[in-house]
């Protein structure tokens, strides 16, 4: 069977090794680049005494926010072009039915083909987020261009990456023993992970863990260092909390000041402050775990249906 | 049941049902080893099916079915014993005939890789080359001699010949018939053309309008069947040994497709042989079997 795997898609292992090897060029280049310019930054401002606006240093060399994103939409990759395919090509070209009376029963051949794409999207998502993670080292510790659970961010590091390349490839491959066609097959991955991976980030992901909460000065919400700053409210002189602050709120002393830089701290010496809800820096590996076991949990159950799929179904 | 002694496929009330459409009923055949079958019929009459039903690769609807005495499922002792190709001849288009062969070794565990090695440098087909570019008949070489190198006891060729030239045809057949002649095979081989069919089965198998219609030795069904032809007369004054199948007036004359069970007693029909084209044509034309069963067993009383 490791020969049949081995045989069948080598071409694909190929071209995948050459574009790992042709990005890690790429980030190897720019990462040594973004690590001199932090470090002369970070030896710049301790002479100085200040940092000024860090977020500035990093966004000259202008490759960062680009080939960051980039990378997102690698693990959908790994879903069109090994998950969809895999079965779905046998089923096109009637090949199932010289692989099905061989010697190896279904099961087993079903078994070591899935095992083998799941393991590759294993090795090169891990490959993959390995070289990101460490290529956004200085970007991370200067918190540009943004905290580090923001979309765009959160999604190139740590484990997730390898969860969403695991997931892709399953559910190509489920998509593929579903319809049995190709095209079909790719257009579901594409559908599926996208919006999936979108409603997860958008309404999942910030309830993972009860935001804390802490009262602030008046005035633009700034959570802790490295914190992801969920919805605030603003909070009276009394307590009160206000669902919308709207300009009748504002006390009439501070009225006139707006909108100069004096007119938040006259509020706050009125009493009014902001209550902001977020996600302390301390939570990222949890955060982490959580999105990458939500993921592997719906890869297995993808996986469980494609072998429903080819047990259960002629050829 | 013994498996060295059972007949090489036998099924009873075998059906196939897509949907609401039953693609094969009712099919009870029974054929012993050592035969090279023909499985013969008008499009959609189920060959298919029944067909990917003995190669474990369809599950029936109802009835059973029973290969060399095992049902046909996932278990390696069954997958071993039978050989399968598809229509169309299904291969990895991007892999060589060699890369096929070396698979092969390495997913069956009686692999006969010389000999399949040696038929097809015989037949000059390319070792190193994408399938993909090859000529159709030695794609289907190639098909033929991945299911042969299994060493299976029942070999199922699905319309193998259909795609291709008279001569890639002739050397299919010719590969075909000198594999059966090496070893203890059965084959059943499904086709439209009966003309190639005659020339290496011995034995029909005979499905039409999703049921079996005539089975038995090629021989016997040649022997058992005459065209009568004589003065005008209605079919109920036949007499009783003969079973009309297909019969044609005109104004002055009769001509009837018989089955004997007996010697023709009637002095005024001209008694001749009719070839099994002719046969297998008159069977597919009826709407129902022309006895009171499904299945006109020929040869099997004897």
């Amino acid at each position: 069977m490791n020969t049949l795997v081995w045989r069948l898609h080598r071409g694909q292992a190929c071209i995948a090794g050459a574009a790992l090897i042709v990005l890690t060029a790429v980030l190897l280049i720019t990462g040594i680049a973004m690590s001199g310019t932090y470090h002369d930054f970070v030896a710049g401002c301790a002479a100085a005494r200040d940092c000024g606006d860090p977020s500035q240093v990093l966004g000259r060399d202008g490759l960062l926010t680009d080939w960051g994103l980039a990378t997102m939409a690698i693990p959908l990759l790994f879903g069109l072009f090994w998950g969809a395919p895999l079965l779905a090509t046998e089923f096109e070209d009637g090949t199932h039915g010289l692989a099905w009376t061989q010697g190896v029963t279904r099961g087993r051949w079903v078994s070591r083909t899935v095992a083998w794409a799941l393991l590759a999207a294993l090795v090169w998502g891990g490959a993959l987020t390995a070289l990101v993670s460490w290529w956004r080292g200085p970007a991370n510790a200067l918190a540009f261009p943004g905290v580090r659970f923001d979309p765009g961010i959160f999604d190139i590091q740590g484990i997730v990456p390898v969860a969403y390349s695991v997931f892709a490839v399953a559910l190509g491959i489920a998509a593929g023993a579903a319809f049995r066609r190709v095209l079909p097959a790719m257009a579901t991955t594409l559908a599926v992970f996208t919006g999936l991976r979108f409603l997860i980030a958008e309404y999942a992901r910030p309830h993972y863990l009860t935001p804390a909460s802490m009262l602030i000065p008046f005035g633009p919400d700034n959570g802790p260092p490295g914190s992801w700053v969920l919805p605030s409210v603003v909070t009276g002189p009394g307590g009160q909390r206000y669902g919308s602050f709207t300009f009748q709120d504002v006390p009439a002393a501070c009225r006139s000041l707006w909108p100069t830089p004096s007119y938040p701290p006259c509020m706050t010496a009125h009493g009014y402050h902001d209550l902001i809800t977020y996600q302390p820096a301390g939570r990222f590996w949890a955060f982490q775990g959580l999105e990458a076991g939500i993921f592997l949990v719906l890869a297995a159950a993808l996986i469980a249906v494609t072998f429903r799929l080819v047990l259960a179904r002629d050829a | 049941m013994n498996t060295q002694d059972s007949p090489a496929i036998r099924t009873a009330g075998l059906g196939k049902r897509y949907g609401s459409l039953w693609a094969l009923q009712d099919c009870s055949v029974s054929v012993p080893r050592g035969r090279v079958s023909a499985l013969v019929g008008p499009n959609g009459a189920g060959k298919t099916t029944l067909l990917k039903i003995l190669a474990g690769l369809s599950a029936p609807s109802a009835g059973e079915a029973a290969v060399l005495g095992r049902a046909p499922g996932q278990n390696t002792e069954f997958l071993d014993s039978v050989g399968y190709l598809a229509q169309d001849v299904p291969l990895y288009k991007r892999l060589s005939a060699g890369d096929h062969l070396e698979i092969g070794a390495r997913l069956n565990r009686h692999w006969d890789a010389g000999a399949a090695r040696a038929r097809l440098a015989a037949l000059k087909v390319p070792l190193g080359r994408p399938v993909a570019t090859l000529s159709g008949g030695q794609r289907a070489q190639v098909g033929l001699s991945l299911a042969l190198a299994k060493r299976p006891r029942l070999l199922l060729l699905d319309e193998p010949v259909a795609a291709l030239d008279p001569l890639a045809r002739r050397e299919f057949l010719a590969s075909l018939t000198a594999a059966v002649a090496e070893g203890d095979l059965s084959v059943i081989l499904s086709s439209h053309l009966l003309h190639d069919l005659e020339r290496v089965c011995d034995h029909l198998i005979l499905l039409a309008a999703s049921r079996t219609q005539l089975i038995g030795d090629i021989g016997d069904v040649l022997a058992t069947h005459r065209m009568l032809v004589g003065p005008r007369r209605r079919i109920a004054e036949v007499e009783p040994g003969l079973t009309v199948i297909k019969s044609t007036q005109t104004a002055r004359q009769t001509r009837l497709l018989v089955r004997l069970s007996g010697p023709v007693l009637d002095p005024s029909w001209a008694v001749t042989e009719v070839g099994l084209e002719d046969i297998v044509v008159a069977y597919m034309g009826l709407e129902a079997s022309p006895a009171d069963g499904q299945l006109t067993e020929i040869g099997a009383a004897q």
